[in-house]
């Protein structure tokens, strides 16, 4: 567990491993305060637990740079990045330019400056991105598909792999992967190229 | 392994920071060298790079997921046990806890196709949910600042224990369905179950074939061996072009556990905003009805529903059945998928129309991993 005299930095490094603590602890130090802030303006719980999971999807991407330090808490980060999520949202589904008011003037009361909407895009762009690789990694046919994201997605090692999928020594498993590879990468650059 | 062993093996190494040091530096020499090789080494890293920070993000993904279902759940939810087969239980047991609440919240939507790329965040398909309930304040909304929203909101089960619904429909008797690809995909695309349950209540597995998101298709095969729909080739044929306005159609879908049956006619040409790709339909649809067949008096299959618009509810849409044949020419294979040639609901009446279709006619439900 992070008691509190663990350091904000220290709660972001064990984040950005992904460590399940870590993990728990922001979130039940921060969900409340976005749930009961989202449904004060027009939103429901379920909308709720979306946009905070977003926004630690968020902070993840950004704890993942090497030498990242967050010039506010984690709480006003996530409260912030929320907040600007949930107005891009509103403001997609409306289609109403003009919604997107400056939000940022409005949280940064103690001059603090948080770049929510560089973060933001960045992270709009990364989602784009991955979706274009789940959608080259759905096309690259079977068994690869499985193998892939055996490995990749669930962390499997090719020890188990090779077990799951039938081959004869975890040489032969880490063969297929590269060939998998290699069409994974011919479909999503012609995909990037088009 | 010499420094012509395979490239891939060599960028993961690169990666992982674990090459020997004379390969190391013989592949130094070589990116220095030979600009061509280069370009492709570096291609190959940085795709490994994005599959492997893909597939953290989506391990975190599911774990927040875990913290939240673990920090908000309410023991008053306690489980409601639906009879599942016993392989898949795990993954269902925590939909199944609160199926009885979100029954009626089935995906139904109106995916927005203008957008152009997949992008979308994941919590998008879920927004879709609450579609009627966002045009709605979308309305009231107008002309008022977004703070001074602050009206009904309506008490939501939690998104992350819904449990995606929606009908499919067979495309060869050994497997192959379609149905609407806002059924499968949440928008994280990852991680989810598919099963369909067929009128008998039977639970069969499946995965994804091929999809097209714009169109809001998307083509699975039920992955148990030698597995049949029904007793012989589907009934119905597929309409390879696009029909005529006011033609009259029908469809059977899982609003509920029983196949529901509704009737309506072609009332527009184009489908929402005017796309192309679809009709819009006088056809009362709801809940759990994506991905239904619509199907005119004859059989033949002219499309498959999509999703619903407007005060009311009022128009319906459907993709037509040639965006769905546009996409098994375009991304499978020649021979891998016969459709029936015969259609053998032509001359019959309604009610055994629909006797013959329901074997072929099943729920599509989608489990949280």
């Amino acid at each position: 567990m992070y008691g509190a005299e663990n350091s904000e930095q220290q709660l972001l490094s064990a984040l950005a491993e992904g460590q399940r603590a870590a993990t728990e602890q922001i979130y039940r130090q921060n969900y409340h305060i976005i749930n009961g802030w989202l449904i004060k303006n027009g939103g429901s719980s379920a909308d709720a637990a979306d946009l905070f999971q977003e926004a630690m999807v968020v902070l993840y991407g950004k704890a993942q740079t090497e030498g990242f330090t967050l010039s506010c808490s984690i709480g006003t980060y996530l409260f912030s990045i929320s907040k600007h999520l949930w107005y891009k949202k509103l403001q997609r589904q409306n289609r109403e330019p003009a919604l997107l008011i400056d939000i940022g003037a409005e949280e940064d009361e103690r001059g603090i400056g948080i770049r929510y909407d560089d973060d933001v895009n960045v992270h709009h762009e990364r989602e784009a991105h991955y979706n274009m690789l789940d959608s080259a990694l759905d096309q690259v046919g079977e068994p690869c598909r499985s193998l892939l994201k055996a490995f990749y997605h669930n962390d499997k090692s090719m020890q188990e792999i090779a077990a799951d999928f039938g081959y004869t020594n975890p040489e032969n498993a880490k063969t297929q992967k590269y060939k998998c590879l290699a069409r994974l990468r011919k479909l999503f650059y012609s995909v990037q190229a088009k | 392994m010499s420094i012509n062993s395979n490239i891939y093996e060599l960028a993961e190494g690169y990666l992982a920071g674990s090459l020997p040091n004379d390969e190391w530096l013989k592949l130094k020499d070589r990116l220095a060298a030979d600009a061509e090789y280069a370009t492709e080494f570096y291609e190959i890293t940085d795709l490994i790079r994005s599959v492997e920070d893909n597939g953290k993000q989506k391990r975190f993904r599911s774990m927040l997921r875990e913290v939240h279902d673990q920090q908000t759940r309410n023991p008053a939810k306690k489980i409601k046990l639906i009879e599942l087969p016993a392989h898949i239980w795990r993954t269902a047991a925590v939909a199944a806890s609160v199926a009885i609440l979100t029954s009626t919240i089935a995906v139904w939507s109106l995916r927005p196709s203008i957008k152009q790329n997949n992008s979308q965040y994941n919590t998008i398909s879920r927004e879709m949910k609450h579609l009627k309930e966002v045009q709605a304040r979308q309305q009231a909304q107008q002309a008022q600042l977004i703070e001074n929203i602050n009206k009904n909101t309506k008490p939501t089960p939690r998104s992350s224990d819904v449990k995606y619904t929606g009908t499919g429909f067979a495309l060869t008797n050994d497997g192959y369905f379609v149905t609407a690809y806002h059924v499968i995909n949440d928008g994280s695309g990852d991680g989810d179950s598919v099963y369909i349950q067929n009128s008998e209540g039977d639970y069969f597995k499946a995965s994804v074939y091929s999809f097209n998101a714009k169109a809001d298709i998307a083509i699975l095969k039920v992955e148990k061996k030698g597995f049949r729909f029904g007793k012989g080739e589907v009934p119905y044929t597929f309409a390879s072009g696009k029909t005529s306005l006011g033609r009259k159609i029908f469809t059977l879908g899982y609003p509920k556990d029983d196949l529901v049956y509704s009737e309506g006619y072609i009332s527009s040409r184009n489908g929402y905003e005017g796309n192309a790709q679809q009709y819009t339909l006088e056809l009362p649809a709801g809940h759990g009805q994506s991905g239904s067949p619509v199907v005119d008096e004859h059989g033949n299959v002219l499309g498959l529903l999509t999703g619903i618009s407007g005060a009311e509810e009022a128009n319906t849409y459907a993709v037509s059945s040639k965006a769905l044949l546009d996409l098994l020419h375009t991304t499978l294979p020649d021979n891998m998928l016969h459709l029936a040639k015969t259609n053998k609901l032509g001359k019959l009446s309604r009610d055994k129309q629909i006797e013959k279709m329901e074997a072929y006619t099943f729920s599509v439900k989608v489990y949280k991993r």
